[in-house]
C-alpha cells in the first residue's frame, strides 16, 4: 500500500455539467462536494463507492450504465462534515464522450485503475490528462490503485502509481473494495484536502 | 403424439422434393427473389459449415468441447423428460403452418443441396466454433464475469427459468470459479444442458458490411470473424446482383438477413418460426442496438469501413440476450403492443396524475413500470411513445443490473421516437420490481429529475400505489377460470378485482363440463386480446394444462404463427381463423378494434369455442378500466 500526496489548495469551481442548484457549501462546517469517479471498465469504481456508501462488497456487481448517483457524508475529527455527491461513471468506451457531463463542475475527481492491469493504468493517465485539460482548474484529484488484495497478480508497481501521482499533483492511495482496505481513508483524505471556505 | 412421419412431412416442404434450385419449376416472380444466385449461395453456405468447422484450437480443447456437449445432452434428457417428443410435436404443428404460408410465400429462396444432406450440421458447427475457440477476455476488463459472457448469458433462453434478473444474479457468483473457456457453462447442472440445446436452435449475429463481427448470441464475436466474413460475402454477393437476401432455407434451417445501412443482422434458426417473425426479431435486435448507440454510429463506418464496433457495445451482451430470450415468451415482441399491470382504475389514475404533473416540467416521457408491464405512462404534449420503444427500453433497464443499485442518469435513444438522438434517462427503482423512467432531452436535468422522482415517490406512497402494485403481482391478471358464461350472473363479480372473488364452484354462471378445473369453460386454455386503438394487449394468466414453461413457449409460438398468418398481406387480412391440431384448437378473430387469439383443448367444440370468444371479449370490455391504460394511448395525444 502506498500513500503519497500533493498540494491541491484551491477553490472549488462549479459550472456546467450536472450540478446541484445550490452551491457546494452548506456552511463553513458542513461541505457538500461533487465527486466523480473515472477509470476503465471493471477496475472497481462501483465497488469502491458501494463499499464506502453502504459498507458492502458484491463480487457480482454489474457494469455501470451511464452513471450512477450516490451520496455519503463523512464526519471529520475537527467536527466538520463533508457530504459527497458521487457520480460513479461507466468505464465503457461508448460513454467516454459523455464524461464531461459528469466531471464538469466536480470538486473532486477520483481516477481509478486496477493494479493487476497495466492497460487500466494507461487509461487512468488518459483521464488525468483529460481532467487537466477540461476539468475545473481547482479540482482535487486522487489516483487510486484498486484490487490491492490481488498482490500476487499485481502488474502495476506501487512506485509507478506514486511517481505518476506526484508528477501530476495528485493524492495517491491503493485500495481494496473487497477487503475494505483504505476505502474510508481514501474519502477521509480527500475530505481533508478540500479547500475550506474561510470562516466569516 | 406426432409420429416420425409427421416430422418427415415437415421437412418435405424444403428438402423432400429434392430439387435442384436451378431447376425450380416455379420461378419466383417476386423481385426479391434470388434465384440466379442460388448456385453461389449454396456453395457459400457449404463454405460456412466448412469454415466454421475449422477452429484453430488444439485437439485437447476439441475433445473437451465435445465431451461437454455430450454431457449436456444427457442432462437434458434427465432434467426435461421427453424433449424429442416435444420437438417432433413442434415440427408437426409447423408442418401445418408451412403449407399454409409456403404456398403464398414469394420471398423464400430454397437452397437445398449440400446443406440438406446434413440438416443439423450448420448450427452444430457454429456452436462448436464457439466452444472450442473460447477466448480470453480481449480487454483489460476486470470483470471476471465478462469473460465469455456472450455465451454465458445464453441461459437467459433457458426454458427452465422464467425471471431474467434473478437468473443473472445467480449466474455470476458461480462464474468466477469456472475455467475461462467454459465460462459459457456457468452451472454444471441441467440448466446448461438446455443452453447447449438452444445453441443448436437459434443463432443471432450482427456484423458490419465489411464483415466485422459486432454481436453474436453465442461465442465471442472476435473469434467468429471467419464466419461473419462468410455471411458478409453472401450478402454482398447478392446485393451486387441487384437483390437483397432476405431468407435462405437450408434444410431445416432458415437464414434470415436484415440489412440496415452498414449493419447486417442475421438469424439462423431451426425453430420453424415464420420468416416474418424472425425478421421482426432482427428489427428489434437492431432497435436495441440503436437504443444503446443511436443511428449516428453509422458515421463511424463512413470514416472507416473497417471500424470495429464491438468495443462500443461492451457490457451489453446481457441486454441482447435478454431481448432474444423475450422472443420466446413475450407476446409484445410480435404483437407490437404493450401490456399493463392490472390495477384498480383509481390507483392507475393516481399514478398517471402525478406523472402528468412532472411531464409538464421538462420531462419528455415519464414511465412507471413493473417488470415489463406498464403501470402508467405520460408523454409531454405531442410526444408519443411506440410500444416497441417501451419494450426495448424496459428490456434495457431490466437487464442492466446496475440500475438496481442506485438512481442513475444515462443516455438512451428511442429508435422509434428519434433514432438519431440521445435522450437522457433518469432511472430509479422503488422496489425490486417497480421502477420509474424519466426521459428528457436536457443533459443537465438530473437534479430536477431527482426532485421530480421524490415528489412522485411521495404521492405513490401516499396513495398506496406501490403496495397495490405488489398485490397485483400476487393476484395476477385475468384467470380464465373466472370467465362467467352466463352474463346475467356476472354483475356481482366484476365490481372487484377483474371479476374476483371467484364464484364458488357450481355457481350458476359457470359451465361445469369436463374441462372445469383445468383451464376455463368449454376447454378454453388461454387467450390474448390486443386492443388496436390502445396499442395494448392483455394476456390471460397461464393455468392448467398450460403449466410448464415448455408448454407456454409452445403456445407462444403457435400464437406467433397465427399472428403472422392473420397479418399476411399476400393473402389479404383474415377476419377469423379456426385451426385444430393435436395440441390445440386455436381461434383468432380480428376486427377493427381488437384482435383475439384464443387457445382451447384440441377436442373443444367449435360452436362453443366461438361463443366463449364472445364472452372473453365482453369480459375484457367489462374490466378494461383495470387492465388497460385508458385515455392515454401513446398515439392519441
Ligand atoms: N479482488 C478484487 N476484485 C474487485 C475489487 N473491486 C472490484 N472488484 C471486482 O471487479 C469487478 C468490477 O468492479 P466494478 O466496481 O463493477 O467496476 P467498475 O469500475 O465500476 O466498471 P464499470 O462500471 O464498467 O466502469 C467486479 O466483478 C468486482 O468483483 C477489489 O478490490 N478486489
Ligand atoms: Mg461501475
Amino acid at each position: 500500500m502506498g500513500c503519497s500526496s500533493s498540494v491541491p489548495d484551491r477553490n472549488t469551481g462549479r459550472a456546467g455539467g450536472i450540478n446541484p442548484d445550490s452551491g457546494g457549501v452548506i456552511d463553513a462546517k458542513n461541505l457538500r462536494v461533487k465527486l466523480v469517479l473515472l477509470g476503465d471498465s471493471g477496475v472497481g469504481k462501483s465497488c469502491i463507492v458501494l463499499r464506502f456508501v453502504r459498507g458492502q462488497f458484491d463480487p457480482t456487481s454489474k457494469v455501470t450504465v451511464g452513471a450512477s448517483f450516490l451520496s455519503q457524508t463523512v464526519a471529520l475529527q475537527d467536527s466538520t462534515t463533508v457530504k459527497f455527491e458521487i457520480w460513479d461513471t461507466a468505464g465503457q468506451e461508448r460513454y467516454a464522450a459523455l464524461a464531461p457531463l459528469y466531471y464538469r463542475g466536480a470538486a473532486v475527481a477520483v481516477v481509478v485503475y486496477d493494479i493487476t492491469s497495466p492497460e487500466s493504468f494507461t487509461k487512468a493517465q488518459y483521464w488525468v490528462k483529460e481532467l487537466q485539460k477540461h476539468g475545473s482548474p481547482d479540482i482535487v484529484m486522487a489516483l487510486v490503485g484498486n484490487k490491492a488484495d490481488l498482490q500476487e497478480k499485481r502488474e502495476v508497481p506501487v512506485q509507478d502509481g506514486i511517481d505518476y501521482a506526484e508528477k501530476n499533483g495528485m493524492f495517491f492511495i491503493e485500495t481494496s473494495a473487497k477487503t475494505a482496505d483504505n476505502i474510508n481513508q481514501l474519502f477521509e483524505e480527500i475530505a481533508k484536502r478540500l479547500p475550506r471556505p474561510s470562516p466569516t | 403424439m406426432p409420429s416420425d412421419s409427421s416430422s418427415s412431412s415437415s421437412s418435405s416442404s424444403s428438402d423432400g422434393d429434392d430439387r435442384n434450385p436451378n431447376s425450380d419449376p416455379n420461378p419466383d416472380p417476386n423481385p426479391d427473389s434470388i434465384d440466379q444466385s442460388l448456385d453461389a449461395l449454396e456453395s457459400q453456405l457449404a463454405s460456412i459449415s466448412m469454415s466454421s468447422r475449422s477452429p484453430t484450437a488444439t485437439i485437447d480443447d476439441e475433445e473437451v468441447a465435445e465431451e461437454e456437449e455430450e454431457q449436456s445432452v444427457e442432462q437434458l434428457t434427465i432434467g426435461n423428460g421427453p424433449l424429442n417428443e416435444e420437438i417432433r410435436a413442434e415440427e408437426a404443428t409447423d408442418s401445418v403452418e408451412d403449407e399454409h404460408i409456403g404456398n403464398n410465400s414469394n420471398l423464400r429462396a430454397e437452397a437445398s443441396g449440400v446443406i440438406n444432406t446434413r440438416p443439423s450440421s450448420l448450427c452444430r458447427n457454429i456452436s462448436e466454433v464457439d466452444e472450442v475457440e473460447r477466448p480470453l477476455s480481449p480487454s483489460s476488463s476486470g470483470y471476471a464475469g465478462e469473460r465469455g459472457s456472450t455465451s454465458g448469458d445464453d441461459e437467459i433462453d433457458d426454458d427452465d427459468e422464467d425471471d431474467n434478473e434473478i437468473r443473472e444474479v445467480e449466474n455470476d457468483g458461480v462464474l468466477e470459479s469456472h475455467a475461462q473457456w467454459v465460462s459459457g457453462k456457468r452451472h454444471p447442472d441441467e440448466d446448461d444442458a438446455s443452453v447447449s440445446w438452444r445453441k443448436r436452435k437459434k443463432h443471432f449475429f450482427i456484423l458490419s458490411h465489411s464483415g466485422k463481427p459486432i454481436y453474436s448470441r453465442y461465442g465471442d464475436e472476435h473469434k467468429l470473424a471467419g464466419f461473419s466474413a462468410t455471411l458478409q460475402a453472401i450478402i454482398s454477393f447478392v446485393e451486387n446482383g441487384g437483390d437483397r437476401v432476405k431468407l435462405v432455407r437450408a434444410g431445416k434451417h432458415q437464414v434470415v438477413f436484415l440489412v440496415k445501412g452498414p449493419i447486417y443482422l442475421v438469424c439462423i434458426s431451426c425453430t420453424e418460426e415464420p420468416y416474418e417473425s424472425l425478421k421482426g426479431q432482427l428489427e428489434l435486435l437492431y432497435g436495441q442496438m440503436i437504443l444503446i448507440l443511436t443511428k449516428s454510429v453509422n458515421r463511424c463506418f463512413e470514416k472507416n469501413p473497417k471500424f470495429d464496433m464491438t468495443s462500443l457495445l461492451g457490457g451489453t451482451d446481457v441486454v441482447f440476450s435478454s431481448l432474444i430470450h423475450s422472443f420466446s415468451w413475450n407476446p409484445a415482441t410480435f404483437l407490437h403492443a404493450y401490456s399493463c399491470l392490472p390495477l384498480a382504475y383509481a390507483t392507475r389514475q393516481a399514478a398517471g396524475a402525478i406523472l402528468q404533473d412532472v411531464a409538464g416540467s421538462g420531462v419528455l416521457f415519464a414511465l412507471l413500470m413493473c417488470k415489463h408491464k406498464v403501470i402508467s405512462l405520460v408523454g409531454a404534449q405531442k410526444a408519443s411513445l411506440h410500444p416497441d420503444d417501451i419494450l426495448l427500453l424496459s428490456n434495457f433497464i431490466m437487464s442492466s443490473e446496475s440500475f438496481r443499485t442506485s438512481e442513475s442518469f444515462s443516455p438512451i435513444c428511442l429508435p422509434r421516437y428519434n433514432p438519431m438522438a440521445f435522450l437522457y434517462a433518469y432511472v430509479h427503482y422503488f422496489d425490486i420490481d417497480t421502477y420509474l423512467v424519466l426521459l428528457t432531452t436536457s443533459s443537465d436535468a438530473f437534479y430536477h429529475l431527482k426532485d421530480s422522482r421524490i415528489r412522485i415517490e411521495t404521492i405513490l406512497l401516499k396513495s398506496n400505489v406501490l403496495s397495490e402494485v405488489q398485490r397485483s403481482l400476487v393476484d395476477g391478471g385475468m384467470h380464465i377460470g373466472d370467465l362467467i358464461i352466463d352474463p346475467t350472473s356476472r354483475a356481482g363479480a366484476v365490481s372487484s378485482h377483474l371479476g374476483q372473488p371467484r364464484p364458488a364452484t357450481g355457481s350458476p354462471g359457470r359451465i361445469m363440463d369436463g374441462f372445469a378445473g383445468i383451464g376455463g369453460p368449454a376447454g378454453l386454455w388461454h387467450f390474448i386480446y390486443r386492443s388496436i386503438y390502445l396499442d395494448q394487449y392483455v394476456s390471460s394468466e397461464f393455468s392448467s394444462p398450460i403449466n410448464s414453461l415448455r408448454q407456454q413457449k409452445r403456445l407462444y409460438r403457435a400464437y406467433q404463427k397465427l399472428y403472422t398468418s392473420m397479418h399476411d398481406k399476400r393473402i389479404g387480412p383474415h377476419k377469423t381463423q379456426f385451426r385444430r391440431d393435436e395440441n390445440y384448437v386455436l381461434l383468432c378473430w380480428v376486427t377493427q378494434d381488437f384482435e383475439l387469439y384464443a387457445a382451447f383443448d384440441p377436442l373443444a367444440d367449435k360452436a362453443l369455442a366461438i361463443k366463449i370468444c364472445n364472452r372473453v371479449c365482453q369480459w375484457v370490455k367489462d374490466v378494461e378500466n383495470e387492465i388497460f391504460l385508458l385515455g392515454a394511448s401513446p398515439f392519441s395525444w
